[in-house]
């Protein structure tokens, strides 16, 4: 792979998976120290409490704990190793397919509970 | 694939529609009514800089294949991101109560049956034509009707303009009276025209078409000539008004006096003509307001989006937009006097641009998304100074415009 800057290239990209669905945006990375070897990019982050935690402590408290109480994710942030990721280009794209994923727990449940139920949605 | 011709015919035909809407018309009668030819240059200012910044939005989306609000975040980040994005999403939920306002006016003036009434209808009307529709029909259909618009050109002419004063007009000047008045309504008229959603929208479809380098000159095209059509529909009004109100000393204060702004020119056609007008050019923003605040929400947190696909397929998107427009309506049904409402939306969207605008004129000064095809120092210079001067002369009138009511 071709050197990356993980700031400038790579945060706040968009997450394409491997059927060309938008899996949210690189909201978070997550640097692995290890002990006599270089740091290494662990996982990318996805979800609102990984956004809050940009801000503050404390609103990342608040959106975890409003999470727990209307949420539809099971955790409050998605972790996918950097592994998973095929390559950062245009999007971030992975070699996977996100739809029973975290990533998009919010479709899955809207298309089930809401949107499924409407007239004229399929 | 369409062929070129009628790409750029139907951009320009889109320009127009998305340019003549209730703020447009609002803001030139008013100002044609209260200083008569005067202010045209507010409309030739506007168009200008709207020109170089949906040419700009096509640009960035060809070069970089990114939407304004992927970009944005990508290069200056979450943090900085949410606060244009917020602004935005404020003002439209207000532009877009008034574009259902203006529905809403147009259907009362056919029917007789209060504004009030008519909201919910036209909310989920317009809903159904989201979710059901493809933006193709919808936006085609929405264009080729918006087509009598021409109706206000037609009577402008009738009307014997004096056209060296017309032109003249085209050069800012100071005012004779009222000059609080006056400054608010040039800027209604500059936030009427600057309409951000416009670039939004407009850069979304250009990403969503795979616009390359290839269409660079079509795009160049599309937006200057489509956006002049629309800066003559909109002068045309400002001229009609200020034949038939000016002379009067009418001060425009109703949607209902507008209304009758085309009848000494068109006679019995001009009621009709002008509520037919009204209808389609809000329905046509309707539709685009709505799309572009959900479009930036979306890219802004990289669901999927897409007017497209069926709404199950991108559930987030689709709920997004059916919440938008029953805010907008709430908004609406609150009582507020809709014309007060469109022009105080207008004066605050030329209030924000430059929170919207200056990152997007960073972003097309920057070589790694725009590859070689960066801002000349006219385009930046004729963006940056008109965004500032319109939210400068925001932040002093729009305060006045208050107290004074």
């Amino acid at each position: 792979m071709e050197p990356v800057k993980l700031v400038a290239g790579v945060l706040d990209k968009q997450i394409v998976d491997s059927n060309k669905r938008h899996a949210g945006k690189v909201d978070g990375l997550v640097i692995v120290l290890r002990k006599g070897k270089p740091p290494r990019v662990g996982y990318i982050e996805i979800g609102t409490a990984v956004l809050a935690r940009r801000f503050s402590k404390r609103l990342e408290r608040w959106v975890i704990a409003i999470g727990r109480r209307f949420g539809v994710r099971q955790e409050p942030r998605y972790r996918v190793p950097w592994s998973k990721v095929k390559k950062v280009a245009i999007d971030v794209q992975l070699d996977f397919d996100a739809s029973d994923t975290p990533a998009l727990a919010w479709e899955r449940w809207l298309r089930d509970h809401v949107v499924g139920k409407a007239p004229f949605a399929r | 694939m369409k062929n070129k011709f009628v790409q750029i015919a139907l951009g320009i035909l889109t320009g127009i529609g998305g340019y003549l809407e209730v703020g447009s018309i609002a803001t030139s009668a008013e100002a044609g009514a209260s200083f008569g030819y005067s202010l045209i240059w507010a409309i030739v200012l506007g168009t200008i800089c709207l020109i170089f910044l949906i040419e700009m939005s096509g640009r960035l989306a060809a070069t970089s294949h990114h939407t304004i609000a992927d970009a944005v975040r990508e290069r200056f980040g979450f943090r900085f991101a949410v606060i244009p994005s917020s602004a935005e999403l404020i003002v439209n939920l207000l532009v877009l109560a008034a574009e259902i306002g203006g529905v809403c006016l147009a259907l009362k003036l056919v029917t007789g049956i209060e504004v009030r009434v008519w909201a919910a209808p036209v909310v989920l009307f317009l809903w159904f034509a989201l979710w059901v529709g493809t933006l193709d029909v919808i936006e085609n259909s929405t264009s080729i009707l918006g087509l009598v618009t021409v109706a206000f050109v037609v009577a402008a002419v009738k009307m014997h303009p004096d056209y060296a004063q017309v032109a003249r007009s085209i050069v800012p000047s100071l005012p004779h009276h009222d000059p609080a008045h006056y400054w608010f309504t040039a800027v209604s008229i500059l936030g009427a025209t600057i309409s951000p959603y416009m670039f939004v929208f407009y850069s979304s479809g250009a990403v969503e078409e795979r616009w390359s380098v290839k269409d660079l000159g079509m795009n160049r095209a599309t937006a200057a000539i489509g956006m002049t059509f629309g800066a003559v529909m909109a002068s045309a009004v400002l001229v009609v008004s200020a034949h038939v109100f000016h002379p009067l000393h009418i001060t425009v204060d109703r949607y209902e006096q507008i209304a009758v702004v085309l009848t000494p020119a068109l006679h019995k056609y001009g009621l009709p003509l002008f509520a037919i007008s009204l209808g389609v050019c809000c329905f046509g923003a309707c539709v685009e307001v709505a799309l572009a605040t959900t479009y930036g929400i979306a890219q802004t947190f990289g669901w999927m989006w897409g007017e497209d696909k069926k709404p199950a397929e991108r559930t987030r998107f689709s709920v997004t937009y059916t919440l938008i427009i029953l805010v907008a309506m709430v908004v609406l049904l609150t009582g507020i006097d809709p014309l007060k409402l469109t022009v105080m939306a207008m004066a605050l969207t030329a209030l924000i641009l430059p929170l919207v605008v200056f990152p997007f004129v960073v972003l097309l000064n920057d070589e790694t998304y725009v590859h070689g095809h960066r801002n000349g120092p006219i385009g930046n210079a004729v963006v940056i100074v008109t965004i500032f001067l319109a939210s400068i002369i925001a932040i002093v009138t729009i305060p006045l415009q208050i107290v004074g009511d």
